[in-house]
């Protein structure tokens, strides 16, 4: 009798362990949320906002002419661009047999500064010269140079001019910019610009970038360009991608050739349409060094305009021997003209001192 | 003795007397149980800090503390103090995915106590209410790439050509127009009706006062934390309500980490990679291209 009392005993008590520990476990189960929570995603996050490449095909064409011509790369000015900015251009003329020259001041160099006229040397280059590129010059060019290249350009010479937006920073340290030793160029206004050159063919390089916060090519400083009507150096451009560039103010002999529409210019931020490149007969002016870069010659139909551009540079017709050597201020006959300077030299046959470049 | 009137024993058989008294101890048993339950504030609202540079350490505390009390009972609403130039672009879009899943299942609202910039404010965007101060700042809608030197080391072997950048400088800046084209959509999409700005105007990535945000929709109201803590609580409908701060890592510890690009291996070498960098004002130092830079400017 005990022992089934016992057994009983410890029946009951299981069973009832049994629908505790059950009976909490089911409402534990029940009462208890589920710690997942419901996935979120942002609105915006589709798959429009993949940025889609810009077209980069085509090579850079060569350009064709019957003779071979001397094409004549300024370095003398403490031109910010590099060889290999230029590599695209530069290849496809010697490809095609021509001979790119770069000058890079008067070979007589160091500690000549004072003592010889670059502005002869240059001309003297030039000479023999049938196309010449200016990129980026740091230095202004001296009256000589200028009138220089500008028989040059009268005489059927190509000249082409590239610059790019002038950096606050960089011109902000415009007056304590080491030139190059021997260039003679002292006077260092807007670095970066061929300002004074420009000036005496009706075009300005413009301050500040242009931009377009709508429609560009994946960076607001990468706009689009389109040619403005029939040239040949916009034959078969459609629109051109220019990186960082700045725009041209031109006079009315000079025709914009490729101009960015509606846009904006970063230090007046206000919106319209811009020259990027301008003309006026051998002369070409772009506000934008980059897209001659490897990584820029072939996007969009930046190529074409490479292709054209050495074109330009290869087809023109200049006479020789232009400049003449007796071109004004060159410094022969015993006064010798500082070097940077625009202004006369002094006339009583004392030497200027120059302390532009700071030797 | 018989006749008298009946003795205490006698009156505690009577039934009525013995539950009362029961009952009277009872009561009284329960009164602070009854007290605490009567007196407790209806819920929490949590303080979550998001000071100082948006880093993995510091983003990860403040996800650690949304998850928290969206899983904690207790709390019924979020008001995040934010100060902030933002950080990593990375980061700081897993913390407006953290703050948005929060305010899917509570009110959130933010409290800019500082400045609320770039992922500052993108972490931002999705709070029910945005509180600003007149001299807080709120903006600076935008994406940087910093992309460290481009030439290899000599003594280097890599397997590719993009081994050690990952990609091209235009990859790089495909991609960094992505993330400014979902940072920018994002603005807009959360902002809704509020948002003055376009698009367009936005991707300036200006940065505003807190007034000025007002005015332009970046944000909701002037007023301060405790504004932001009331107007949670009123969205929660909790009118006795307690607060628990959730504060950021030390940014002393954090500071010198910051945003840089260089990580170390060993004693002998570092490793720097590409960041994409959502964070406000002027990087000095961090850019190999900045280094370029000055070095072309030198040699003009």
């Amino acid at each position: 009798m005990a022992r089934t009392n016992l057994l009983r005993g410890v029946g009951v008590f299981a069973l009832l362990v049994v629908l505790i520990v059950g009976a909490t476990a089911v409402t534990g189960t029940l009462l208890s949320g589920t710690s997942q929570s419901e996935p979120v995603s942002g609105p915006a996050y589709n798959a429009e906002l993949i940025a889609t490449g810009v077209d980069d095909d085509g090579d850079v064409a060569t350009p064709t002419s019957d003779e071979q011509k001397t094409v004549v790369v300024d370095q003398s000015h403490g031109n910010a661009v590099s060889e290999t900015a230029l590599e695209p251009l530069l290849s496809v003329l010697v490809e095609s047999g021509h001979d790119v020259r770069f000058y890079s001041g008067d070979d007589s160099g160091l500690g000549t500064g004072g003592l010889s006229s670059e502005s002869s040397g240059l001309n003297g280059t030039l000479r023999s010269a049938d196309a010449f590129i200016v990129a980026n010059p740091a230095s202004a060019y001296t009256t000589a140079e200028i009138n220089g290249i500008e028989a040059f350009a009268d005489a059927g010479g190509r000249l082409l001019m590239l610059a790019d937006p002038i950096s606050p920073s960089s011109s902000g340290q415009s007056q304590s910019l080491p030139l190059p030793i021997g260039t003679g160029s002292g006077t260092t206004t807007t670095p970066g610009q061929p300002t004074n050159l420009a000036a005496r063919f009706g075009i300005s390089f413009g301050s500040g970038y242009l931009f377009d916060m709508d429609e560009n090519a994946n960076n607001y400083q990468r706009v689009y360009a389109n040619p403005t009507g029939e040239d040949p150096l916009t034959d078969g451009v459609d629109r051109l991608v220019v990186n960082d560039a700045t725009p041209l103010t031109t006079d009315d002999e000079v025709t914009p050739v490729v101009q960015s529409e509606d846009v904006r210019l970063s230090s007046t931020r206000r919106a319209g349409t811009y020259a990027v490149t301008a003309r006026t007969g051998d002369v070409v002016a772009v506000g934008n060094t980059e897209f001659l870069s490897p990584s820029s010659a072939t996007v969009a139909d930046n190529e074409l305009f490479v292709s054209n551009l050495a074109q330009f540079l290869v087809a023109g017709d200049k006479e020789t021997g232009v400049p003449k050597p007796s071109a004004p201020t060159t410094g022969i006959g015993g006064t010798i003209t500082p070097p940077g300077s625009d202004t006369p030299p002094p006339t009583n046959g004392t030497t200027t001192p120059t302390n532009e470049t700071g030797t | 003795m018989t006749g008298g009137s009946p003795g205490l024993l006698d009156r505690l058989r009577n039934p009525v007397v013995l539950l009362g008294i029961l009952g009277l101890v009872v009561g009284v048993a329960l009164v602070p149980v009854v007290w605490d339950v009567s007196t407790e504030p209806d819920g929490t609202v949590a303080v979550v800090e998001m000071h100082g540079t948006i880093t993995g350490d510091t983003a990860t505390k403040a996800m650690d503390d949304l998850r928290e009390a969206r899983h904690n009972d207790s709390i019924e609403a979020v008001t995040l103090d934010v100060n902030s130039g933002g950080g990593l672009a990375s980061v700081s879009e897993q913390l407006y995915l953290a703050v948005k899943q929060t305010s899917q299942e509570m009110p959130v609202t933010v409290a800019v106590t500082g400045t609320a910039a770039s992922g500052g404010y993108y972490m931002s965007v999705p709070a029910d209410a945005i509180y600003v101060s007149p001299a807080s700042t709120v903006g600076s809608v935008g994406v940087r790439a910093v992309v460290p030197s481009s030439a290899t080391a000599d003594n280097q072997i890599t397997t590719g050509p993009d081994k050690a950048l990952g990609a091209t400088e235009t990859e790089v800046r495909q991609r960094v127009e992505t993330l400014r084209r979902a940072f920018v959509n994002t603005v807009v999409a959360e902002r809704g009706d509020h948002l003055a700005l376009s698009a367009s105007e936005l991707s300036y990535a200006k940065i505003y006062s807190g007034t000025r945000g007002v005015e332009l929709g970046l944000a909701d109201d002037i007023g301060g934390l405790d504004a932001a803590i009331d107007a949670a609580a009123d969205r929660a409908e909790i009118s006795d309500f307690r607060t628990v701060r959730m504060e950021s890592p030390s940014p002393d510890a954090l500071g010198q980490l910051g945003l840089s690009t260089e990580e170390t291996i060993d004693d002998q070498v570092t490793v720097s990679s590409t960041q994409y960098l959502m964070v406000y004002g002027r990087l000095n130092a961090l850019s190999a291209a900045t280094e370029t830079e000055v070095k072309t400017n030198g040699t003009n």
